[in-house]
């Protein structure tokens, strides 16, 4: 798992693909008494993919993840493993497994028998399950002498690593993930994502994992999908989602974002205020509303010798440090607030009332 | 102030304890006493003590049978209720379904119902059906008691049981009946341990139920009582007192094995 290890192996998750996904998620609906929890979702998750839905709290994305791991079963559509129906499939006789946000590890066990137990239930030799614990220990970088530690004593970046061995022990074909992470601290966090990352890389799985961190998802995913009530509101690559998201729900949920309204009008869009809005072009709305999203840091101060497509004017009422950068918060005449985000050395140094502004080029146009 | 505060508290606690502790096992020295007494009759301050009556009890037949009664009663009800009680308890505190919180209310109220009128109706009840009463309506009678009560004691542990735990092993691949053995049952011990305790001392010591529906069967108890009421002898307090020895042997030795498993464990997990 280390950086060593990790270059050493083949990058897997490139040479492995295959013509036909892993996963495939047909018009997939889960309903629970009238109530639509996952809404006709589709997806094809390839082989040795990292893919992460991310989604704010009942987008239903634990559902999905239920579903595909057969703890759920699917109220319409299909869902397929290597071209093979398992909608009805239970939990135990699929080639998945899901890591618990609650992490499950047994807490009557020791670290050896949590890992040990798919082993067990295959029938695997005492020796042999000791054997493979140890090394799979070693894989997630667990000391050895844990072996035959009290499970419930171990700290809470060490029973990820328990229950991380426990879900490779089972040998999958694709790894569940349900926000395993999100009980702990940032430090913590941010290793344990890359060390995943690594594992990915290294055993060349299909990883499916969900989080509400879009951060979390950025680090590790080959591709997100965002999910909002119970549908896949975009997916793509990082980057893709990044710099085009879909809507403005995509953009929004992707941090801290301007927005401004705009309408269509002769010769071209209008902000609220009757302002003619340069807009990149290329870009094609439907409808005659629409949002631009600027991210704060194409947010910048407009001086007379900077200058920039559209500008604005208000007051700046807060200013936060971000470490190496700043932030300030900039009240409009319209009473709007916007984020400017500017590098630590080019911070504002004149008075409260400020022009703002951005490029054309740096801003997004998505739908109403 | 705070240290002076604390000293008090202390020896508040010390004292009300120590009261609660007296006036419990007070009357319980008093009636292990009284069997002790060289004397026929039942009289305070005992003038010579002996261990006559222990022997006259320990060497009865009358007595051998009523304690194999006994224990053959409790053990049969032991094992029945426990086995009632833990899928009750399932359904009591782990599965969310209709009716769960009428089913919660229903079990109760057996509990609090009294148990000689209980006791009257079984044998009623018994008649009815042209069963005559012997140990084994006993048995019956002891059940409809006690499986409200161990299903509350077992329902405690199921309280705190993480139902993912069982999904989690499905999803390692385990099937239910090895989930049930391996996850399951072996995280819900404790509960069912002490269920099994409490049905059994609780069978051991019914009276009013085992007076009406044992027939001509004597328990313990029950013989205590008639003997009370007509023919007293220090074998009375006598039986009494082993009785409690033999139930505070059993919670001791429950107690016991309990720490030899987390011993062995312990010792398991140190050696690696």
């Amino acid at each position: 798992m280390s950086s060593v290890a990790a270059s050493s192996l083949p990058d897997s998750s490139a040479a492995t693909k295959s013509p036909r996904p892993v996963l495939q998620l047909v018009d997939v609906r889960k309903v629970f008494d009238g109530f639509a929890a996952v809404d006709g979702i589709s997806l094809d998750i390839e082989e040795g993919e990292f893919v992460t839905i991310v989604g704010p709290s009942g987008s239903g994305k634990t559902t999905l993840l239920r579903m595909l791991a057969g703890l759920e079963s699917p109220s319409e559509g299909y869902i397929t493993l290597r071209g093979e129906l398992i909608n009805d499939v239970p939990s135990n006789r699929r080639p998945t497994c899901l890591v618990f946000q609650s992490l499950a590890l047994f807490p009557h066990m020791t670290v050896g028998d949590n890992i040990e137990f798919p082993l067990r239930v295959r029938k695997m030799a005492p020796e042999e399950r000791r054997k493979r614990a140890l090394e799979l220990m070693a894989k997630v970088r667990l000391p050895e002498d844990y072996y035959a530690k009290n499970v419930m004593l171990c700290s809470g970046g060490e029973k990820q690593r328990v229950a991380l061995a426990r879900a490779f022990a089972y040998d999958p074909d694709v790894l569940f993930f349900d926000e395993p992470l999100s009980a702990l601290d940032y430090k913590l966090k941010k290793l344990l994502e890359k060390e995943l990352k690594d594992l990915h890389r290294e055993s060349g799985k299909t990883f499916v994992y969900i989080t509400h961190s879009l951060e979390e998802a950025m680090v590790m995913s080959d591709r997100i999908g965002v999910m909002r009530a119970g549908k896949v509101v975009q997916i793509g690559t990082p980057e893709e989602i990044y710099s085009t998201p879909a809507d403005r729900f995509v953009a929004e949920f992707f941090g801290e974002v301007n927005i401004v309204p705009i309408r269509r009008a002769e010769g071209g869009w209008v902000r609220r205020d009757g302002k003619p809005v340069a807009v990149a072009s290329g870009v094609s709305i439907d409808g005659d509303e629409a949002n631009v999203v600027i991210r704060p840091e194409y947010m910048r101060f407009v001086t007379h010798e900077a200058g920039a497509d559209n500008t604005l004017s208000g007051t700046i009422f807060n200013e936060y440090s971000l470490g190496s950068r700043l932030q300030y918060q900039v009240r409009s005449r319209t009473g709007r607030t916007f984020l400017v985000e500017v590098p630590r050395a080019a911070a504002w140094k004149g008075d409260g009332e400020v022009t703002i502004g951005w490029d054309a080029g740096n801003a997004i146009v998505v739908g109403g | 102030m705070q240290t002076v505060g604390r000293t008090r508290t202390h020896f508040l606690i010390r004292a009300w304890t120590t009261f609660v502790v007296l006036a419990i096992y007070l009357p319980i020295a008093c009636g292990a006493l009284a069997g002790l007494s060289k004397g026929r009759y039942f009289a305070f301050p005992i003038r010579i003590f002996s261990t006559e009556w222990w022997g006259k009890t320990w060497d009865s037949l009358e007595i051998h049978v009523l304690v194999q009664n006994s224990v053959l009663i409790a053990l049969i009800v032991t094992v029945l209720s426990v086995l009632f009680a833990f899928f009750g308890a399932l359904a009591f505190a782990r599965y969310p379904w209709k009716g769960r919180r009428a089913f919660q209310r229903l079990l109760l109220l057996p509990i609090f119902f009294p148990q000689p009128v209980l006791g009257l109706a079984l044998l009623l009840w018994f008649n009815a059906l042209g069963i005559s009463p012997t140990w084994k309506t006993a048995v019956v009678a002891h059940l409809v008691w006690i499986v409200p009560v161990v299903t509350l004691v077992i329902a405690i542990q199921v309280f705190s049981f993480d139902p993912v735990l069982e999904e989690a092993a499905s999803d390692l691949g385990a099937s239910r009946l090895f989930t049930l053995r391996t996850v399951t049952l072996p995280i819900l011990w404790p509960g069912i341990w002490s269920g099994a305790l409490f049905a059994f001392l609780l069978s051991w010591g019914n009276f009013p139920l085992s007076l009406y529906t044992a027939g001509a069967d004597s328990t313990i108890p029950k013989w205590l009582y008639s003997k009370m009421v007509a023919g007293y002898t220090p074998m009375v307090p006598a039986l009494g007192t082993m009785s409690t020895l033999t139930a505070a042997a059993l919670l001791l030795g429950g107690g016991l094995i309990r720490l030899l498993l987390r011993r062995r464990a312990e010792l398991r997990e140190r050696e690696g």
